[in-house]
C-alpha cells in the first residue's frame, strides 16, 4: 500500500502557519522572501514566498483525519482521527500553556472500533468536537465529544472486561462517554457544523445527507443522495452547501433540501477535495484524483435559487498551480484567492488564483476592466498634431466625423474625405474613387459610349476597373509612340481601347469625354505641389521634356527640394541603348531614391518593354497611378492578371484604395469587410456602401450589419439627431430601408385609423402626415374623424380639437403667427403633433405639452395627478449632438 | 424506521470441506482482491460441516462448477434496517434482537423464510426474490421502504397486494429444533480494508488450512469446542467472527475491538440440516432474546443456524430458550 496522501490545513488564526499531514504532522511557517535572503532550511513556495519547518509531530499513528481547533487559544491544538476510531488531541510547536497541556494526549474512544472518517470542531462552542465514523451494527457513527469533560474511571465497564484494549489506558486520559451519539447503524463520511445554529450538524451518511439538531436528537432532516462526501458550507451564503460523490459535485440549498439546486459537470475521476474560497463569494475549488489542475467554479452571478427551477450559470475554469500532480490544497483564510497546494511527495507551492478579468469598452473611447476588488478605467489621451490624430481610436475619429457631417456630401462626393479630417490617404482615395464613379459626367459618358453595359445584369455603373477591364469587347489598338520632345523613337508600346480610357478616367488621369489629354491632371498635381507624381505621370505619357520641366519647377518653387534639379538632369541624359552606362547606373542607383515616384520613373526608363514589375509592384505608389500605368502599358493578356492580383492584395489588406478596382460590387463588400475587421470603421463602410446603392450590394447581410451597427453607435453616443439625419440620408439612397408606419392614430368612436382612412379615400385629397396632422387647414380642416365624422379629442391646454394647428402659446396668440400657419411647412412642425400620456391618456398638441411640462410636473387636466413626463424615461434624455 | 432493499442479487452456496481447494482461487480473489472483481457482497462462513458462501451474481462467476459446490436454488435479496431517528439512548439491545419483533416475527407470521447474516457493521435479512412483494406488503406498515437502484436510494410504494392475504393470528412459536452450545468463545470484529493485505496470508491460513493441523479433530469436538469462522466483505466493509483464541494470532491494532472487549458464546440450532423452506426458525430464537433484552448476532449457514450472545448471558439465554422449548412440546 502507498503511504497516506498528504493533506494540508491552514491555521484558522495565524495567517502564516499551516500543517501538512500524511503519516505525521508538520507545521510550517510561510514568509515572504522580500529583500532578506532565504533562511537556511526554508523551502521556496513561489517567487516571493518560502516556508520554514517549525515542528514535527509523529505521536499519532494511523492518522485518518485532522481538524484544527477553531479558537485563538490554545493555538495549534489539533484533533486527530485514527483508523481505529479514536480521536486524539495533540499539538505542534507549543509553548507549554497550562490549559493546553491538560488537553494534550487526551483520547476519545468509541465503544466499537472502526475508522474515523472525519472531524469537525463546533465553531461556536469550541469544546465540542464531532467525529464521523464507519458503520457498526450496534453503535452510532456520529459522536460528539466534549473535550473539557474530565477523565472518569469507567465505572460502567468492569476492569476485567478491558481485555482487548489492554495497554491503551496507560496514556492516562481516555474519554469513552460522548456528549451526543447520532446516526445509529449507519456510516458517517463527512461532517460540518451549520453556521445557522451552533447545534445543527450536517452529516454525509452512508446514503443520505442528514441534518442533526442537537436540541432534539430524535429528529433529523435528511435527503437520500449519493453525494455525501466532503460536505462544506459556503462561508458567504450559509444556506448553500457543497458535497460530492466520485466525480460529481452537488450544490444544495438548505432551505430547499429535497434535491440539489444544481450539480456540476461530472469529472472523469473521483474528486478528493472540494472547498469554498473563504475570501471571495461563490468560488468553489475542486480537486480530482491524479490531476495537476484545480478546477474552479464561479457562482458569483448566481441568482439566489429560491423557488426557481432554472439552473444558474456557472463559470468553470482550471488553474495549474504547479507542474506536478496535486495531492491536496488549502485556501488561505484571509489572503485574497490564495492557496497552498501540496504534491504527493510533499512538494509545496504557494499560489494565488488570478481573478477573471471582465472588460467593457464604452461606445466612446474609454475602457473599463475589473479584477478582483479593483476597477480600472482607461481613457484615451488626446495628443495634438496630425500624427496623434491618425493614431487615435477609431471611436473618437468616428465621433468627430459624425459631428462634421462626414458622408453627407452627396454633390461633391470627394469632399467627404475633407470632412473626415483630410489626413487619411485611404479615405482620400476612396472618396475620389466614389466621386469619379458617381460623377454625373462620367455616368453620362458611360451611357453614351457603352450602351451595351446596361444590357448586362450587373450595371457597369458601380463596377470597378476590374470589371471594366474584363468586359473589354472593343478591340485594343497598339501604338508605338515617340517620346514627345525627343527625337529618338521609343520602343514603348502603348495600348488603347475604350475600356482602358474609361479606366484612366476612373483613375483620375484624364477628364471625362473623348479627350485623352493628361495636361489638366498634371496642372492640378502641380498646384498641389506633388511634383514627383506629376513628373512621373508626364513621363508615363512619354513626355520626358514636360517631366523635366515639372521637376525643374518643383525645385525652384518656394521651399522646393533642390535635389529635383539633379533628378531632372539625370532624366535628361536618358538613352535607350541597352548597354549604356546611364542605364546601368540608373537601374542600380534608383533604389536609393527615397521618393517612390522618382524611383518608378527610372524603373520605367530602364526596364525592358512589356516588363514593368519595378513600377507595377512598387507598393508605395498610389494604387490609382499603378493601375493607370498598367492600363497604358500592359497587354490584353497581362492586364487582367495584374488587376486580379492587385485586387486580391487589396482585399486581403482591407486597403480602401482597392475600391477603385472592385467598385461597389460584391468584391467591394469583401474588401470593405477586411477593412472593417482591421479598423472597426463601420461609419465609412456604411456611407460608402449606401453610395453604391445598387440593390444587390445593399442587401448583403454584412452591409446591413455595418449600417445597423453605425446606427446603434450613434444611439449609444446619444447622437439622436445624427441618427435621424443618417436615416433620412439612407432612405434617400436606399428607398427600401424606409420604415413602414408603425404608429397610427385611431378614432375613439369608430376605431379606424385616422390617417389610414384618410389615405384610403382619394377624394379627400392629401393624406395625413405622421401623427395625424392635416395637410392644409384651408382646404380640409380635419378636426373630425374622416371615417365617422365624429370630432377628434381636444388638446388639454388650448381646448381645440386636434387637427387644429397650434396658435402659438395659448393666451399669447398673435395675429402675425396666424399668417404663418397658412404655410404647409409650418403645419408639419412637431408642435402640431398629437401627443398623449400612456398612463392617464390625457394629451394635446406636442408644443403645448412640452411648454406645460417645462414648468409643471403634473398632467394639465385638472384633478389628474399623473406625473406624465416623469413616466417617460426617454423624454428626459438630452442628446449629445448639438444640432 | 427505514428498510433498505439492497440491489445485490445473492446466491447461497455450500462448498464441501474436501472440495475447498477447487474454489480457493475464486475465494481468495473475492476476499482479498476486491478491485479485481465487480463483486460487492461476499461472505464466507466455515462450520464443522462445510463452507457457506453468500455472494452476489458478479462474484458467483468466480466460482467453478463442481460436484462439491451445492447452490440453493433461489436468488436472494438483502434487506437492511436503518434506524431513521438518531437516539441518544445507548442501552438499546442490538442486532437481531432489535429487529426481532419488527421484521423477523412479521415475516415468520407470513410464512416467509429468511436467511440471516449479522456482521460487525449491520444485520442483513436475506429473503427470496420471489417473496419480495409479500415482504414489502408485510413490512410496509412498520417501515419506510427504500430500494437501492444504481447506488441511489429511492422510495418504493407498497404494492397493492393486500387482497387474498389474511393476517395470520399471532401464535406462540415453540422452538422445534435441538440446540447446542459449544464451549469456546467468539469475537466479532472488523479491520480497516487498507490493512487487509498485511494480514491476508494469516487470514488465508485461518480460512483454508486450519483444519487438521492446529486442532486435532475429535479431541475438541468432544469437549464441545466448535470450529466456526466467518469472513465477509460487503460494500467495502470487512467483518470477522472468529474464535477468541484465534484473535491472538493477529498483530496488535489490526483488529477493531470494542472498548468493553465483549466476547460472545454460540447457540447452534438444528440437529439435521435445516433446509431453506422452513420459516420461523430465526423468530423462535430471537423473540425470547428480545423479550429478555439480550443482544445477539445471528448467522445462518447452509445447514444450520448460529446465534451469538454475550458470554455473560449464555446461561439465561439457554434458560429462556429451554423454557420455550418445553412449552412447545
Amino acid at each position: 500500500m502507498s503511504g497516506p496522501k498528504p493533506d494540508i490545513l491552514w491555521s484558522p488564526h495565524h495567517v502564516d502557519r499551516y500543517v501538512i499531514c500524511d503519516s505525521e504532522l508538520s507545521l510550517y511557517r510561510i514568509e515572504s522572501l522580500g529583500s532578506t535572503e532565504a533562511k537556511a532550511g526554508a523551502v521556496p513556495l513561489s517567487e516571493e514566498t518560502a516556508a520554514t519547518l517549525l515542528a514535527i509531530n509523529s505521536d499519532t499513528p494511523y492518522m485518518k483525519c485532522v481538524a484544527w481547533y477553531p479558537k485563538h487559544e490554545p493555538e495549534c491544538l489539533l484533533a486527530v482521527g485514527q483508523a481505529n476510531g479514536r480521536v486524539v488531541l495533540t499539538s505542534l510547536g507549543q509553548s507549554h500553556n497550562s490549559k493546553c497541556k491538560e488537553l494534550m494526549g487526551k483520547e476519545f474512544v468509541p465503544k466499537h472500533a472502526r475508522q474515523c472518517n472525519t472531524l469537525a470542531w463546533n465553531p461556536v462552542d469550541s469544546n465540542w468536537l464531532a467525529a464521523g465514523l464507519d458503520k457498526h451494527r450496534a453503535d452510532f457513527s456520529v459522536l460528539i465529544w466534549d473535550i473539557s469533560s474530565k477523565f472518569t474511571p469507567e465505572a460502567s465497564v468492569p476492569a476485567e472486561k478491558i481485555r482487548l484494549s489492554s495497554g491503551d489506558t496507560d496514556s492516562g486520559v481516555v474519554v469513552t462517554k460522548p456528549l451526543y451519539e447520532l446516526g445509529q447503524n449507519d456510516a458517517c463520511l463527512s461532517l460540518c457544523w451549520l453556521p445557522r445554529d451552533q447545534k445543527l450538524l450536517l452529516a454525509g451518511m452512508h446514503r443520505n445527507l442528514a441534518i442533526f439538531d442537537l436540541r432534539n436528537t430524535s429528529q433529523k432532516m435528511f435527503v437520500n443522495t449519493k453525494a455525501i462526501q466532503g460536505v462544506t458550507v459556503d462561508p458567504y451564503f450559509h444556506d448553500r452547501v457543497a458535497s460530492f460523490f466520485e466525480g460529481q459535485v452537488a450544490i444544495w440549498d438548505l432551505r430547499k433540501f429535497e434535491k440539489p439546486v444544481l450539480t456540476l459537470s461530472e469529472q472523469p475521476k473521483p474528486l478528493t477535495k472540494v472547498a469554498w474560497c473563504p475570501t471571495r463569494t461563490g468560488l468553489l475549488a475542486t480537486l480530482m484524483r491524479d490531476s495537476d489542475v484545480v478546477r474552479l467554479y464561479d457562482m458569483q452571478h448566481t441568482p439566489t435559487p429560491i423557488g426557481d427551477e432554472t439552473e444558474p450559470t456557472i463559470i468553470e475554469r482550471c488553474v495549474q498551480p504547479c507542474e506536478t500532480i496535486i495531492g491536496s490544497f488549502a485556501w488561505h483564510p484571509s489572503a485574497q484567492n490564495r492557496m497552498v497546494v501540496v504534491s504527493p511527495n510533499r512538494g509545496m507551492t504557494d499560489f494565488t488564483v488570478f481573478e477573471r478579468i471582465s472588460l467593457a469598452w464604452s461606445s466612446g473611447t474609454s475602457l473599463v476592466w475589473a479584477c478582483g476588488r479593483h476597477l480600472y478605467e482607461c481613457s484615451e489621451e488626446c495628443g495634438a498634431g496630425a500624427a496623434a490624430a491618425a493614431e487615435r481610436d477609431v471611436a473618437t475619429k468616428m465621433r468627430e466625423r459624425a459631428q462634421s457631417r462626414y458622408g453627407h456630401d452627396t454633390v461633391q462626393v470627394w469632399k467627404n474625405h475633407v470632412l473626415a479630417g483630410g489626413n487619411d490617404p485611404q479615405l482620400k482615395s476612396l472618396w475620389y474613387t466614389l466621386h469619379y464613379i458617381l460623377h454625373d459626367h462620367h455616368r453620362y459618358y458611360i451611357i453614351q459610349c457603352f450602351p451595351y453595359f446596361f444590357g448586362n445584369k450587373q450595371p457597369l455603373l458601380y463596377s470597378g476597373i476590374k470589371n471594366i477591364v474584363k468586359s473589354s469587347t472593343s478591340g485594343t489598338t497598339e501604338s508605338r509612340r515617340c517620346w514627345s520632345g525627343s527625337e529618338r523613337p521609343a520602343e514603348v508600346v502603348r495600348y488603347l481601347s475604350e475600356e482602358r480610357g474609361l479606366a484612366l478616367q476612373l483613375c483620375g488621369w484624364i477628364r471625362c469625354g473623348p479627350d485623352i489629354n493628361v495636361e489638366p491632371f498634371l496642372k492640378s498635381l502641380e498646384q498641389e505641389g506633388e511634383w514627383e507624381r506629376a513628373a512621373a505621370v508626364a513621363l508615363f505619357n512619354l513626355d520626358i521634356r514636360r517631366a523635366i520641366q515639372i521637376l525643374h519647377k518643383g525645385a525652384s518653387f518656394d521651399k522646393g527640394d533642390l535635389n529635383l534639379n539633379v533628378v531632372a538632369m539625370a532624366l535628361s541624359g536618358y538613352t535607350d541603348e541597352k548597354s549604356s552606362l546611364w542605364r546601368e547606373m540608373c537601374s542600380s542607383l534608383r533604389l536609393q531614391l527615397s521618393n517612390p515616384y522618382l524611383c518608378v520613373m527610372f524603373a520605367f526608363l530602364t526596364s525592358e518593354p512589356g516588363a514593368y514589375d519595378g513600377v507595377l509592384y512598387e507598393s508605395r505608389v498610389a494604387v490609382r497611378d499603378r493601375v493607370a500605368f498598367a492600363c497604358m502599358f500592359l497587354s490584353d493578356s497581362q492586364l487582367p492578371r495584374y488587376i486580379d492580383k492587385l485586387t486580391n492584395e487589396m482585399k486581403e489588406a482591407g486597403n480602401l484604395e482597392g475600391i477603385l478596382l472592385t467598385g461597389l460590387t460584391k468584391d467591394g463588400v469583401d474588401l470593405m469587410e477586411s477593412y472593417v475587421d482591421r479598423t472597426g470603421d463601420v461609419q465609412t463602410a456604411s456611407f460608402c456602401m449606401l453610395k453604391g446603392s445598387s440593390g444587390e450590394v445593399l442587401k448583403d447581410p454584412r452591409v446591413q450589419c455595418w449600417i445597423e451597427n453605425y446606427r446603434n453607435l450613434l444611439d449609444a453616443w446619444s447622437f439622436w439627431h445624427k441618427r435621424a439625419e443618417f436615416d433620412i440620408h439612407r432612405s434617400k439612397l436606399d428607398p427600401s430601408s424606409k420604415p413602414l408606419a408603425q404608429v397610427f392614430v385611431s378614432c375613439n368612436f369608430c376605431g379606424k385609423s385616422i390617417s389610414y382612412s384618410c389615405s384610403s379615400m382619394p377624394h379627400q385629397g392629401r393624406g395625413f402626415s405622421q401623427y395625424g396632422v392635416s395637410g392644409s387647414p384651408t382646404k380640409s380642416k380635419v378636426t373630425s374623424c374622416p371615417g365617422c365624422r365624429k370630432p377628434l379629442p381636444r388638446c388639454a391646454l388650448c381646448l381645440m380639437n386636434m387637427g387644429t394647428p397650434v396658435s402659438s402659446c395659448p393666451g399669447t396668440g398673435k395675429s402675425d403667427e396666424k399668417v404663418d400657419l397658412s404655410k404647409d411647412k409650418k403645419l408639419a412642425q412637431f408642435n402640431n403633433w398629437f401627443t398623449w400620456c400612456h398612463n392617464c391618456r390625457h394629451g394635446g398638441h406636442a408644443g403645448h405639452m412640452l411648454n406645460w411640462f417645462s414648468d409643471h410636473s403634473e398632467c394639465p387636466v385638472s384633478a389628474c395627478t399623473c406625473r406624465c413626463m416623469q413616466l417617460d424615461t426617454t423624454g428626459n434624455l438630452v442628446p449629445s449632438d448639438s444640432s | 424506521m427505514e428498510l433498505h432493499i439492497l440491489e445485490h442479487s445473492l446466491k447461497v452456496a455450500s462448498i464441501a470441506k474436501e472440495g475447498i481447494q477447487i474454489c480457493t482461487h475464486g475465494l481468495i480473489k473475492l476476499a482479498f482482491l476486491p478491485s479485481k472483481t465487480r463483486c460487492k457482497f461476499f461472505s464466507l462462513t466455515e462450520t464443522p460441516e462445510d463452507y457457506t458462501i453468500i455472494v452476489d451474481e458478479e462474484g458467483f462467476k468466480e466460482l467453478p462448477e463442481s460436484e462439491h459446490l451445492s447452490v440453493a436454488e433461489a436468488t436472494w435479496l438483502a434487506l437492511n434496517v436503518v434506524s431513521g431517528g438518531g437516539s441518544s439512548s445507548s442501552s438499546q439491545p442490538i442486532g437481531v434482537t432489535k429487529i426481532a419483533k419488527s421484521v423477523i416475527a412479521p415475516l415468520a407470521d407470513h410464512n416467509i423464510s429468511v436467511f440471516m447474516l449479522s456482521t460487525y457493521q449491520t444485520d442483513f435479512i436475506l429473503v427470496r426474490e420471489r417473496d419480495l412483494p409479500m415482504v414489502m406488503h408485510t413490512l410496509s406498515s412498520e417501515f419506510t421502504l427504500l430500494r437501492v437502484v444504481n447506488g441511489e436510494t429511492v422510495a418504493v410504494n407498497s404494492l397493492g397486494v393486500t387482497n387474498g392475504f389474511v393476517k395470520p393470528k399471532l401464535v406462540q412459536r415453540p422452538i422445534i429444533h435441538p440446540l447446542s452450545s459449544p464451549s469456546n468463545m467468539f469475537c466479532v470484529t472488523s479491520l480497516n480494508p487498507d490493512t487487509l493485505p498485511s494480514v491476508a496470508t494469516l487470514l488465508m491460513d485461518v480460512m483454508f488450512y486450519s483444519s487438521g493441523v492446529k486442532e486435532p479433530a475429535g479431541a475438541s469436538d468432544d469437549s464441545g469446542h466448535i470450529r466456526f469462522f466467518s469472513f465477509s466483505l460487503i460494500e467495502g466493509y470487512i467483518s470477522l467472527v472468529m474464535d477468541e483464541q484465534m484473535t491472538r494470532r493477529f498483530p496488535n491494532n489490526v483488529l477493531f475491538t470494542s472498548a468493553s472487549g465483549e466476547l460472545w458464546k454460540m447457540v447452534r440450532i438444528g440437529g439435521q440440516p435445516l433446509g431453506f423452506d422452513e420459516c420461523g426458525i430465526v423468530a423462535q430464537i430471537s423473540e425470547p432474546l428480545a423479550t429478555a433484552d439480550i443482544p445477539a448476532y445471528y448467522i445462518s449457514t447452509f445447514k444450520f443456524d448460529h446465534a451469538l450472545v454475550p458470554e455473560e448471558n449464555i446461561q439465561s439465554v439457554i434458560g429462556a430458550l429451554r423454557t420455550n422449548e418445553s412449552t412447545g412440546q
